[in-house]
């Protein structure tokens, strides 16, 4: 009953029923003493997040993301009665630099937990590395499928929607255009390549009369290109009529600008971007991104009009003047996450907090995710949409909008390869 | 030869005691820093077999670095997992590829062997970043298991970063004595002959050429050690890891501890990871301090840090001049 | 059809820029004997100049105007007290001088401008794009790919038939009769390395609308005007427009022919100039 007070929100309380609260909260800060925990020790998040190059705005919309959560969390009395304290690094999108941050953040920071992960190479080679430090990972946004499949471990967990689900979607779409033979342009590293190997599984068993472009004519780019036009070029006099486009942030931006340019969306092609309606992508683009092509994302921030996503919608324009994106969501869905955790656990403990985490159900803006114990996966809805302008806002939005739910995208965990269980 | 030797093993045998206890006095982060600090050591004293004694300036030692990291990741992966044949085949991997990429680049002469050098452990990144399928592209190999050492029939698991730290300062220490023995022998006499004056050297009846190969030959297959070791450390083998700008790395760690000085090379590495974390502590722009600091140290302290301070100190034991 | 013309446009309109800023390096080298780590991050902060001129007055010929005269600027003072101390000393002292000033200026501009990524839109004459066959073609491109010979021929120009051009090439070929002779040669050579810094920063800033801005911008086109200039011959123009122009195109060509090894035939190509020709195409005889 005591802790069910607690995690109403010590101000509702206080404001309810003043004697009662002072009477209990006397005799828990007498049982933290006697526990030898210092009721001020805080709750130490690490964050590893791209900061620089070409993906750096999506390691700064997660960092607003999560000093929106945390500083939400906080007011309402921390996690568990501690505050928490953040702690950002820069992971630069390299694995062995992921490496090395989050060892500094777990040995010299001493976090709790680390949440994050832009890249898919980072998350792929951080996530064993877990095991030794023996830290919870909340992943938030790297999408290789791996992390909760075919390496998945007990540590790793991620929240956010996986190339195995954004492509199912994106499969399902593609099934309904005219299109027959396919390419792609991605980054040429893991992301890109599992996007492109499970776009071709899922197309093919809904359409199996698709075609796909042999690896030679595809167009996979170093992710450091800012140039793109050799690719744009080798797709439009390719035989393709439909382009998977897996490119991302910086490179997304860069390609977008320059194919137009070259005339790439003349209508002669269907296109899907499967990361395209990232807000980080649609403000620089403004007007520059084409009206009417397919674009996937994690969470758009107009597809739910539940009172929580507006609440956070509107939390997170009012201070950073922008409306948020899915990777500031994942963050920020991180963290009251694990706070959720923290508290079915009553503890921040690591090995409890990983068991906390397995099943859990929690309701975010984008819509209720349930972390399947199996694999560590979350199962939670998606979007797609048809890019339009719209005067009333500064950048694209999405219309029509084409929701999928959790349980249709997700593949079943003995497909995964997961064997945790 | 002798009282040289000497004069340098007291020294020599204090550093390798305060490393031996430093894992007692600091913390656990500390221990990993200083584990990444004696693996670059290694990397930057390979190195300076060729820069500060060879004359010779390499911008390609990544390629061999990097190439030993993948050969000894490979051989744990697809091969026995036993971590003396992981990192033999680093050493031998990369000599052998030190050995043919240097058959060409001994052939040229300053600014063009340092270019080609680099060219060439360009095209190692290249094969590293794009074959996809045996080296993982770009995002490196990892999820590898690090497997327990063997040593005079004990096992020891390498998990806990003082383990792996004891490990990393056997072999950084052998291949730093094995060096030394190169550098005083006949042999390194000749190289440093050849840096001063390859036209006499030649005159005097050594191949400079061979002379050279041999030298890039070592360096490499150092380096390789060294990359494998710090594959083992990072739990990873990445392409970054053979880009000319990992090379650079051991350039400046070169430049600020001293070329002319067998250990400046390392002393150059530990101040280059002690200025990287106290600075990265207010900033994260810490390579503007380390660029200013490198261009005051080529204008003002030609032998590097360490180098300097050594200078100073025999020139005070030597008293005024005549 | 098209796609070879495409692939044709693109690999000029990058190799055009690598040309200026392969003048630029080609120059210093020829003259000064100084290879310079630091052109690339000159290029770049042309680059990112250029951006900041165009967010102030929101005119890029402003830019272009203004930014690379401000790179030339710092970099006489570069060479003028960090550089010339060196020059007794041996080769591998400048390298890792210029070396150190690369690191100082591609973190000064992170410090300045941040770490992200930044979009510069072509002037409004030069932006939008032609029909070009079923498919169009940037305009700005082909800006570029006018502009670089054009830039070129005025500069051999110069070189070849001016008096001051005379004065360089005397110094380049034999410092101490220059010497003898009146050329002020420290001069000269300040006067050589702020010309240089010109090209390359002209390069950035007419760069800036064809790629992204950013951080690692200079790190890249370092090497390949590294690249370039070996291949072309130190010291000389034609080489720097035969090298640049043989990158570009193996840049685009490479891209749609040879995916796998397109990263590399760059390099490849430095390692077989150097080793059977290491004057390169169009240098001088050592």
């Amino acid at each position: 009953m005591r802790l069910k007070i607690l995690s109403m929100g010590v101000w509702e309380v206080i404001m309810r029923k003043k004697g009662l609260v002072g009477l209990l909260l006397t005799g828990f800060t007498l049982m933290l003493a006697a526990a030898g925990i210092a009721a001020d020790k805080p709750v130490k998040i690490g964050f590893v997040y791209i900061m620089s190059g070409p993906f750096a705005t999506y390691g700064q919309f997660a960092k607003q993301g999560a000093e929106l959560a945390i500083d939400e969390i906080n007011q309402a009395g921390g996690v568990n009665g501690s505050n928490v304290e953040a702690f950002f690094e820069d992971s630069t999108g390299k694995p062995d630099v992921g490496i090395r941050v989050i060892r500094k953040l777990v040995y010299e920071n001493g976090v709790d937990v680390v949440m994050g992960l832009d890249s898919s190479g980072v998350a792929s080679a951080v996530a064993p590395v877990m095991k030794e430090l023996k830290t919870p990972l909340i992943i938030t946004h790297a999408a290789t499928p791996d992390v909760t499949g075919t390496n998945c471990n007990r540590y790793t967990f991620r929240v956010s929607l996986n190339i195995n689900q954004n492509i199912a979607m994106a499969a399902t779409i593609a099934a309904e255009m005219k299109a027959k033979t396919w390419t792609t342009a991605g980054p040429d590293y893991s992301f890109g390549h599992q996007s492109w190997e499970y776009f071709q599984k899922y197309l093919a068993k809904k359409k199996p009369e698709a075609a796909f472009l042999p690896a030679a004519e595809v167009a996979f780019s170093p992710a450091a290109t800012t140039d793109f036009s050799a690719y744009v070029t080798k797709i439009m006099n390719s035989k393709a009529d439909g382009v998977l486009i897996s490119l991302w942030g910086g490179n997304l931006i860069d390609f977008v600008r320059q194919a137009r340019d070259m005339g790439f969306f003349d209508g002669k092609r269907e296109i899907l971007m499967t990361l395209g309606a990232a807000t980080e992508v649609l403000y620089a683009l403004k007007e520059k991104m084409p009206e009417g092509i397919w674009v996937g994302t994690r969470y758009w921030f107009q597809a739910n009009d539940t009172p929580l996503n507006q609440a956070f919608v509107d939390a997170y324009l009012k201070r950073f003047n922008v409306y948020p994106s899915y990777n500031a969501h994942g963050a920020y869905g991180a963290v009251k996450t694990y706070a959720a955790a923290a508290a079915k656990a009553k503890s921040v403990d690591k090995e409890k907090i990983v068991a906390a985490l397995e099943g859990l159900s929690i309701e975010l803006p984008v819509g209720r995710i349930t972390i399947r114990p199996e694999d560590h996966q979350a199962v939670t809805d998606g979007v797609w949409g048809r890019t339009a302008a719209d005067p009333k806002m500064p950048i694209r939005i999405l219309k029509p909008i084409k929701s999928f739910a959790g349980k249709d995208i997700t593949p079943p965990v003995e497909e995964t390869g997961c064997k945790l269980k | 030869m002798k009282p040289r030797l000497r004069g340098e093993a007291v020294p020599a045998v204090l550093v390798l005691a305060a490393l031996v206890a430093a894992p007692f006095v600091l913390s656990i982060y500390g221990v990993i820093v200083l584990t990444e600090i004696l693996t670059m050591s290694l990397f930057a004293l390979s190195f300076n077999l060729l820069f500060g004694y060879t004359g010779l300036l390499s911008f390609g030692q990544a390629g061999f670095f990097g190439a030993g990291a993948y050969f000894a990741v490979l051989t744990l992966i697809h091969g026995p997992a036993s971590l003396w044949a992981a990192l033999a085949a680093a050493v031998i991997g990369a000599a052998l590829l030190a050995a043919v990429i240097g058959w060409f680049c001994v052939r040229l002469d300053e600014i063009y062997f340092a270019i080609l050098t680099l060219g060439f452990g360009m095209m190692l990144f290249t094969v590293a970043h794009n074959w996809r399928s045996v080296t993982g592209g770009s995002d490196g190999l990892g999820s590898f298991a690090l497997p327990e050492l063997h040593l005079f029939g004990h096992s020891v698991s390498l998990f806990h970063p003082v383990s792996f730290y004891f490990l990393a300062l056997g072999i950084v220490a052998f291949g730093a004595l094995l060096l030394r023995r190169v550098v005083g022998s006949p042999f390194g006499l000749l190289l440093r002959g050849s840096r001063e004056n390859s036209l006499r050297v030649s005159f005097v009846g050594a191949d400079v050429r061979t002379l050279r190969l041999f030298a890039f030959i070592m360096a490499g297959a150092l380096a390789g050690l060294a990359g494998a070791l710090f594959a083992f450390y990072n739990r990873i083998a990445s392409p970054e890891m053979l880009h000319w700008s990992f090379s650079g790395k051991a350039v400046l760690m070169t430049i600020l501890g001293g070329s002319g000085i067998f250990l400046g090379p390392a002393a150059g590495a530990a101040i280059f990871f002690v200025l990287e974390h106290a600075i990265t502590a207010y900033t994260t722009n810490w390579m503007i301090f380390l660029g200013a600091i490198l261009v005051v140290l080529v204008l003002a302290f030609p032998k590097g840090v360490l180098g300097s301070l050594i200078d100073r100190w025999a020139r005070r034991q030597q008293g005024p001049p005549p | 059809m098209e796609g070879l013309l495409a692939n044709l446009l693109n690999g000029l309109s990058w190799g055009m820029l690598l040309f200026l800023i392969s003048m630029g390096l080609t120059t210093i080298f020829g003259v000064m004997g100084v290879l310079n780590f630091a052109h690339g991050s000159l290029f770049m902060l042309g680059a990112y100049l250029s951006m900041q001129f165009m967010r102030w007055v929101g005119s890029f010929w402003v830019g272009l105007l203004l930014g690379p005269p401000i790179v030339a600027g710092l970099s006489v003072l570069l060479e003028r007290f960090l550089l010339r101390p060196l020059y007794g000393r041996d080769v591998s002292f400048q390298l890792l001088l210029t070396f150190g000033v690369m690191l100082f200026l591609d973190d000064g501009v992170r410090l300045v401008w941040g770490a992200a990524y930044h979009v510069v839109n072509p002037p409004p004459i030069l932006s939008g794009a032609i029909p070009f066959f079923s498919q169009s073609y940037p305009v700005y491109r082909l800006f570029i790919v006018v502009l670089g010979p054009l830039v070129g021929i005025a500069l051999w120009a110069f070189f070849a038939y001016t008096r001051w051009g005379k004065v360089l090439r005397a110094a380049a070929m034999d410092r101490q009769m220059a010497e003898i002779v009146g050329v002020r040669v420290p001069a000269v050579f300040t006067a050589v390395f702020g010309f240089g810094a010109w090209l390359a920063a002209l390069g950035g800033a007419l760069a800036a609308p064809h790629q992204s801005v950013g951080p690692a911008m200079g790190e890249r086109i370092i090497i390949e005007s590294f690249i370039v200039v070996v291949i072309g011959g130190m010291g000389s123009f034609p080489g720097a427009f035969a090298g640049a122009l043989i990158l570009g195109l193996l840049n685009s060509f490479g891209t749609t022919l040879l995916p796998d090894v397109q990263m590399a035939l760059p390099y490849i190509l430095l390692a077989v100039i150097l080793l059977t020709r290491p004057r390169g195409l169009f240098g001088a005889e050592a």
